[in-house]
């Protein structure tokens, strides 16, 4: 028992560096649990705060680009109501009526950005707005110029987005010239550039053509620009392409951006679970 | 530690947490170089400080730092890390000077000797960083020349201040 003693006191040192370690590892692996996701991120809200305090300053130099993002909306905007106010349900065959609830299955809720990161390699962004207007995790967030992210932690004023600059994160996007369907996933590197996967290759890809979400997403509604087809390579072995997207939203000047909430997910995501569990 | 020493320390620590969360945040070069200015906070500590202060000290500072950059706890590791390989270093300089008394700061150790003492614990702890945050194995040439990158990067501005500070 004392040489126990002994040594514990004699390696305490070591010991608590062991332990320290061993916490800080157990932050990171564990880092969804409740508490930590409630107060140890960029969602607290004094934390939040600081950082918005210091993003106010870098905003203001920024305005110009604002106003030019907003334009350009407001001019795509009045397109697609014009568009839209023509033709209903274009790709439908004739006797396909629109449920309305479904139509108005997406509102958006505007945020500002106060804290953004581009260069890490999970990249995530902080905006000010969270469970108080209605924010929930898995919320898909869109900015005026295309796909920002989706909502990974809330709290009750601020909330942490997963950016598509992230490792886990990808997008089920669609080629509008070639009407080819593919996942968008960030390598890890150049934060302009982004992979496309699982493109099949026998079909022609156009360069400068416009990846945007396909119809097949939950989460964002369809046609919000991803980005154009930067590089076209196929590699001999592959039955897919490799596409490099270069990304419409430019994420280093990111300053507001839409939360997308669609009504109807959980309902869909409900139907989906059934096929899943074949007993109920 | 007289109480004077303490409170100087502190506020050291502090000023060097404020620059890295409210500025070098923001500060990449070439979208490499990348600087964890506020690792200076343990480094600099006395070198007869308390081993076990050092390492909840480094612990709470890496905490802070997670806590701004969702990094959960990357930075806690890695500059604990650090701050219990510290003393290791500070005394096997000591022997090999000669010197009966252990400093830390360029003008007590010399340029030289001060940063064949930081660079080694800068390169561990921007290796750790970097190799923690690396999400896949390709990544592996382009994480390297961030680790290298940083940790010339924060040497340099280590060395600056450190070069501007009056104690």
């Amino acid at each position: 028992m004392l040489q126990l003693v002994d040594f514990v006191v004699r390696n305490r040192f070591f010991l608590v560096f062991v332990l320290l370690e061993v916490l800080s590892v157990w932050l990171i692996v564990r880092n969804n649990t409740y508490w930590g996701a409630t107060y140890f991120n960029t969602s607290n809200y004094y934390v939040a705060k600081t950082l918005a305090f210091s993003n106010s300053v870098r905003d203001y130099t920024k305005l110009n680009e604002i106003n030019a993002d907003l334009a350009s909306e407001n001019a795509h905007l009045h397109a697609q109501v014009a568009r839209l106010s023509q033709t209903n349900a274009t790709q439908s065959p004739a006797g396909y009526v629109p449920d309305s609830a479904f139509a108005a299955r997406f509102t958006y809720t505007v945020a500002k950005v106060v804290d953004n990161e581009t260069n890490k390699a999970n990249n995530v962004i902080t905006i000010d707005k969270g469970t108080a207007h209605g924010i929930k995790p898995g919320m898909g967030v869109i900015s005026a110029t295309g796909v920002v992210g989706k909502v990974r932690f809330c709290s009750e004023h601020y909330s942490v987005i997963t950016s598509i600059l992230h490792s886990n994160f990808m997008v089920s996007s669609k080629l509008i010239r070639s009407k080819e369907i593919g996942y968008a996933k960030w390598d890890g590197k150049d934060p302009n550039l982004i992979d496309m996967i699982d493109v099949s290759k026998y079909t022609k890809v156009f360069k400068g053509d416009s990846a945007v979400t396909s119809d097949q997403n939950s989460v964002f509604p369809p046609n919000i620009m991803v980005g154009k087809v930067e590089t076209v390579a196929v590699n001999p072995n592959q039955t897919f392409y490799n596409i490099t997207l270069r990304l419409a939203t430019d994420f280093r000047n990111l300053s507001y951006v839409y939360v997308v909430q669609n009504h109807q997910l959980v309902e869909q995501e409900n139907l989906k679970l059934r096929t899943i569990d074949p007993k109920k | 530690m007289s109480l004077r020493e303490a409170i100087q320390y502190s506020l050291m620590i502090l000023l060097y947490l404020f620059l890295q969360i409210f500025f070098m945040r923001n500060i990449v070069l070439f979208n490499y170089a990348f600087c964890f200015i506020y690792i200076a906070g343990i480094l600099l500590l006395p070198a007869d400080m308390d081993r076990m202060y050092a390492l909840l000290i480094a612990f709470a500072i890496g905490f802070i730092v997670d806590v701004f950059s969702n990094t959960f706890g990357m930075h806690a590791s890695a500059t604990v890390l650090i701050a219990y390989l510290r003393p290791f270093l500070i005394h096997y300089q000591m022997k090999s000077r000669g010197a009966e008394r252990a400093e830390v700061g360029i003008r007590a150790q010399g340029f030289g000797q001060f940063v064949s003492y930081i660079f080694p614990l800068i390169l561990l702890h921007h290796s750790m960083l970097f190799l923690m945050e690396m999400n896949n194995f390709g990544m592996i040439l382009y994480t390297l020349i961030r680790i290298g990158a940083s940790a010339l990067f924060t040497t340099i501005l280590i060395i600056l201040l450190e070069l501007f500070s009056k104690r």
